[in-house]
């Protein structure tokens, strides 16, 4: 027989984890809207497909790979309905640009695209290179590649954000 | 300091060394090169800024409110039902569904001739047609319903929630084996995460029934087993939601019994499936 309080957690789990999990959404989605409907919409199929986590391993890998896939299914449905329509802009922001926001969220927002996801699975949620890949479903160069300009830029514009925040 | 001079292979390298993700010849080869190379060095402590520089935003991103309607959506979700073995399943489990190619081709003609029949009668009294969808529609609540109309009573009233309170266990059994005429016992279900608040008496389809109810964790849950002598048309153990209000039921030759709560309640199939034999 099925123990219930193991399937109540999952619940449990995702509350718990829901301040991280938006956090990775934003890195993806670029909008705080668009990060809460795909947290939303991730922790549904969580739920349905509690089953499918076997307690092995770290259950964040599993959340965040749902959360990419997620997303990459709904950018190819944005792209299939709105064929002209763009993601939001990324990387087209000067380290200049960036010393002068003011919160930490436009600062992520404002990285070339697919960094703040790379830096953020390494640097802060500690996946090592080998299973943070697999979960933005990139070759592991690439992702390394992506993580050494993620860092690059981030120093490029430290000092003076730095003290603009202080 | 800038590091933007320095060659894009170096940078990955040193990134990777700063994760440890750089093997032993690999690692040996950088700490030499942070040794004698000030471009090196200074990539070193770029990179190294970079990463501090980050986990403090991405710490900042983290301070920020979740908006509660989310948080509120995620705890309420309801999860995925699933196949549990109540009473009956065994008896289910001996009988083939899957019917011989005779079998088949005699069902068809029984369904052939059956709906011609039907046809033809329904066709000959054309007027007979609108009473007989009324008649279906009066018939169509049943004893169930009944018991869902009282649960979601009581558990709108949690200061009367119940007649008998769990601290006197004796009196409920002799009050409900009396007038219900089925005897019981009052089911230990904190595995589950139930406590046993207490006990009433009411009708459903016009007989006596038992409700035993329960409560659950801090979010003051109401789970009930009610128990009747209400014979219902099908043996089968049902699980149902009706009202918001999730059902399932299962008979033994003496008594049926249905354990009902809220829709979100998944593990009430379970509920059930201990509930059969403890009580």
């Amino acid at each position: 027989m099925n123990n219930p309080t193991q399937t109540m957690d999952i619940r449990r789990d995702l509350v718990a984890l829901l301040p991280r999990l938006r956090r990775f959404a934003l890195t993806l989605a670029g909008t705080a809207e668009d990060a809460d409907r795909l947290v939303r919409e991730v922790c549904s199929r969580a739920i349905q497909k509690s089953h499918h986590w076997k307690g092995e391993g770290r259950i964040e890998s599993w959340l965040f790979s749902l959360m990419r896939t997620a997303w990459s299914d709904e950018i190819k449905k944005r792209r299939k309905t709105q064929p002209s329509s763009t993601p939001k802009a990324q990387g087209v922001v000067s380290a200049t640009e960036i010393s002068t926001m003011a919160t930490s969220d436009q600062i992520l927002l404002s990285l070339p695209s697919g960094l703040a996801s790379v830096f953020l699975l390494v640097d802060v949620e500690s996946f090592a290179y080998g299973e943070a890949a697999a979960i933005l479903g990139i070759p592991e160069q690439a992702f390394a590649e992506r993580l050494c300009s993620a860092r690059l830029r981030l120093s490029e514009i430290a000092p003076e954000a730095s003290e603009r925040r202080a | 300091m800038k590091a933007s001079a320095s060659s894009p292979a170096l940078e990955r390298r040193i990134s990777a060394f700063l994760d440890g993700e750089a093997n032993e010849h690999e690692r040996q080869e950088i700490e030499a090169l942070l040794v004698n190379e000030p471009q090196a060095r200074a990539l070193h402590d770029s990179l190294k800024r970079g990463t501090d520089f980050g986990r403090r935003v991405f710490d900042d991103a983290m301070k920020e409110p979740l908006p509660l309607e989310l948080v509120r959506t995620i705890k309420n979700a309801p999860l995925p039902r699933r196949a549990i073995r109540l009473p009956d399943d065994k008896k289910r489990q001996a009988l083939s569904f899957k019917p011989s190619r005779t079998q088949a081709l005699v069902a068809c003609l029984l369904s052939l001739c059956l709906g011609g029949g039907i046809g033809y009668a329904l066709g000959t009294q054309p007027g007979s047609t609108r009473l007989g969808g009324s008649e279906v529609q009066l018939d169509s609540r049943d004893w169930l319903d009944d018991v869902v109309a009282h649960y979601r009573l009581y558990t709108r009233l949690p200061d009367r929630l119940v007649e008998i309170g769990a601290d006197r266990p004796g009196d409920i059994l002799a009050w409900l084996t009396t007038g219900t005429g089925i005897a019981f016992r009052i089911p230990d279900l904190s595995q589950s995460g139930l406590t046993f608040a207490g006990a009433r008496l009411f009708t459903a389809d016009n007989r006596p029934s038992g409700l035993l109810l329960y409560r659950r964790g801090d979010e003051g849950e109401i789970i009930a087993i009610t128990f009747s002598k209400t014979r219902p048309d099908t043996n089968k153990p049902v699980e149902d939601i009706r009202a918001d209000t999730g059902l399932v039921s299962w008979s033994t030759p003496l008594a049926t019994y249905v354990v009902v709560g809220p829709s979100s309640a998944a593990d009430l199939d379970e509920i059930a499936a201990k509930a059969a034999g403890l009580i």
